[in-house]
């Protein structure tokens, strides 16, 4: 997972993306080629998910080799697309929710293609892709072609912050879908009716550890960025409060992720229980990106 | 083509029959050194606890159907015991499809039997061995195994426990991730008990111990199980201790009353901090009280939620068949259009030189009565007109090859081909 965090040394690789594609500009519209890009995204998605749900649910060998490379075109067209948003319109998407959507999404997707690579399991891409999928299009539906950005977003710890968020809430994202995976596993073990999801998952031992692995991972980068956030807000904003909904929402999801660790340490908690936990915790997560910062609208709003 | 199989199999004769058949290694290599020469030009034995099979492939289309059955059992010396009428036989892609069958796993007791593969290959190793095999078997050994690598791969004929035991042994690797590092407690014994142990051990399960109310039992079972460098004797008073640590029970046990109780579970669970526990009660009456699998992370399963699996996984695996038959059918054409050529090619070459042979006779003999500016085109003319003629037999020839479900026709026509024309009938099993 480590590995990730170099993704997010923007600079040095959107300077080369930048230097490619302002030499490309004068054969097509870069600002076009984003419109495309933005359309294309979701149905690519919803087209690598068919692939992975068609080798789900049917034996189909010719349709089960196809799945590596959809994935590895999509995830890297995924990142052309970023790259050439953040040249188009002069910032890396990270500026609104609906751009950070699509960078969770790109980050889901990274990361799954470096587990299906590494442990050569490919059944659990269905669900997490569906996630990328899901984000991809909320993200391409509302997502706004901003040339201009409020001068506060400029700040350095911004990038900071946001890198640390993303890669939290990437972790905690692949921590619900294996949850959800072992909840659903556990269940038909528990009552010894077998279908698709007893015959084409890992064992349990193995989803738990997927999951709650993701989640400290995911604890510690998204206590990094509030703790960045909270050193960086009071300076940057004069009407800043701690009651603030965001805030609230965020430090809501922290605590359930902080007691949910604690109780695995302390109480012994394992298995169904933390993963109830993981997904209600991520439920939280998803309510803090969308609900509260589309209509409850505090200092994490921007425009 | 001249291959020939005769057998006995679970289908033919019972176990005590099947047993006076069955032939080691070194039998299956002696009979084949006897019978390759005086019956076959190339041969194959298969002998497991299901089936002796013999495949062959003869000299001529005479068969000694009967020499061949009274050999194998005066071989084995089973006269008495067994008679021509356990055996089965068939002749040709009756022999094919067959052999095919076997090693695809459906004509096993078991359906899609794994193991039966392997047997399969090593008898035509042991075949390769003693010089037994020529061409013709060489392709039937590559075909078998590729049909075998096909069902496997196209079809989910092999997937699933269909024993109680192997049942338990996969549920297990459903739950833990590794089995070396996780250990199994056996309470009591019984042959269930034992070969779930097995299967365990098959599986590189890290500690496995044994309680038995006769320790002498419990130690004789690890002495069978091969299994000193992992295995460990507890008397029946440490059984509560072991639950602490051990991830797999396996309870086989006559008890009157449930021995493990959910409220005990509970607080062993605790003891454990909540690592998962899968406990396979396969006492029959129960000796686990089935409530246990209500404590969380406890995974209970008996002897009748087994066999629901086994059922289950065999009625999946009959639901195949058609997949299997179908590539069964088309590793059989395959085989033919290939064992077709092998006949076509030489024959349409001296089917074509000695009608050359003719012309340039016949030519040779008359060219003096042409002027000397007309003998080439009397070479030409000529060569054209048994061209024109022989196109449209060997044409046709080539195409009936090529189809292989018309195979025994093209077998006919060559034969005929090489009556009428005179052509001397070559060893084309010789290659």
């Amino acid at each position: 997972m480590l590995k990730f965090t170099s993704l997010f040394l923007f600079q040095p690789v959107f300077r080369i993306f930048s230097a490619f594609f302002i030499l490309q500009s004068e054969f097509m519209d870069i600002v076009t080629l984003v419109d495309v890009l933005v359309v294309a995204m979701p149905l690519l998605y919803a087209f690598l998910v068919g692939i992975y749900a068609v080798s789900f649910f049917r034996n189909a060998p010719a349709i089960t080799r196809l799945k590596t490379p959809a994935l590895l075109f999509t995830v890297g067209l995924h990142i052309i697309y970023i790259a050439v948003r953040t040249v188009a319109f002069d910032h890396p998407p990270i500026t609104t929710v609906f751009e950070i959507m699509t960078m969770l999404a790109v980050c889901i997707s990274i990361a799954y293609t470096y587990i299906e690579l590494r442990t050569k399991a490919s059944n659990t891409g269905m669900f997490i892709l569906l996630l990328a999928f899901v984000f991809q299009l909320v993200s391409s539906f509302y997502i706004k072609d901003l040339t201009e950005i409020a001068p506060i977003l400029r700040s350095r710890l911004l990038g900071f912050h946001v890198s640390t968020a993303l890669l939290g809430y990437t972790a905690i994202s692949l921590s619900a879908v294996y949850g959800f995976l072992y909840l659903m596993l556990y269940r038909e073990i528990k009552s010894s009716s077998f279908g698709l999801i007893y015959n084409k998952l890992p064992n349990l031992e193995m989803l738990e550890k997927m999951s709650s692995k993701s989640e400290i991972f995911g604890f510690i980068m998204l206590t990094v960025a509030i703790a960045i956030g909270l050193i960086w807000l009071p300076k940057a904003f004069d009407s800043f409060s701690y009651l603030d909904p965001k805030l609230i929402g965020t430090m809501t999801v922290w605590a359930l992720y902080a007691i949910s660790l604690a109780a695995k340490r302390k109480l012994g908690w394992q298995g169904r229980k933390m993963m109830i936990v993981s997904l209600i915790a991520f439920g939280f997560v998803f309510l803090s990106m969308t609900v509260i910062n589309m209509y409850m609208s505090g200092f994490h709003s921007f425009y | 083509m001249n291959l020939l199989s005769i057998g006995i199999s679970h289908n033919t004769a019972s176990l005590d029959i099947r047993e006076k058949m069955w032939m080691s290694n070194d039998e299956v290599k002696e009979a084949l050194k006897q019978l390759k020469g005086k019956y076959f030009n190339e041969a194959m034995l298969v002998s497991t606890c299901n089936r002796t099979e013999l495949y062959g492939l003869t000299p001529d289309t005479q068969v000694d159907d009967a020499g061949l059955k009274k050999f194998l059992i005066d071989f084995k010396g089973a006269s008495g015991v067994v008679t021509p009428n356990h055996f089965y036989g068939s002749l040709a892609g009756g022999s094919v499809s067959h052999l095919f069958k076997v090693a695809a796993g459906v004509d096993s007791m078991v359906i899609g039997d794994i193991q039966i593969l392997n047997q399969v290959k090593e008898a035509f190793n042991l075949s390769t061995e003693i010089g037994a095999m020529g061409p013709v078997m060489n392709r039937l050994m590559q075909a078998t195994l590729h049909v075998g690598k096909r069902v496997r791969t196209e079809t989910t004929i092999c997937e699933g426990a269909v024993s109680v035991s192997y049942a338990a042994v996969e549920l297990a690797s459903k739950i833990f991730a590794e089995l070396p590092k996780k250990s199994a407690l056996l309470i009591g014994a019984g042959e269930t008990g034992e070969l779930t142990m097995k299967h365990l051990i098959g599986k590189g399960i890290g500690r496995i111990k044994i309680a038995n109310r006769t320790r002498e039992k419990a130690e004789a079972l690890i002495a069978t199980l091969e299994a000193h460098a992992i295995g460990e004797v507890l008397d029946y008073e440490q059984i509560s201790e072991a639950l602490r640590t051990v991830d797999i029970v396996i309870t086989s046990v006559n008890s009157p009353a449930y021995i493990v109780q959910p409220d005990h579970v509970r607080s062993v669970m605790k003891q454990r901090s909540n690592n998962p526990l899968f406990i396979i009660d396969i006492s029959v009456p129960r000796s686990v009280d089935p409530s246990c699998n209500k404590v969380e992370n406890v995974f209970v399963y008996d002897m009748d939620s087994l066999s629901a699996i086994v059922d289950k996984n065999i009625e999946k695996r009959k639901a195949e068949l058609p997949k299997v038959t179908t590539i069964v059918r088309e590793e059989t054409v395959e085989f033919f259009k290939w064992h077709n050529s092998l006949q076509v090619g030489p024959t349409i070459q001296e089917l074509t030189s000695a009608i050359e042979a003719i012309r340039h006779l016949e030519v040779e003999k008359n060219i003096n009565r042409f002027k000397p500016e007309d003998r080439e085109l009397v070479e030409m003319l000529t060569k054209r007109i048994i061209n024109k003629i022989l196109h449209q037999p060997i044409t046709n020839l080539r195409n009936g090859a090529q189809n292989g479900a018309r195979g025994s026709e093209t077998v006919t026509r060559i034969k005929a081909l090489r009556d009428l024309f005179g052509i001397e009938e070559k060893d084309t099993h010789g290659g």
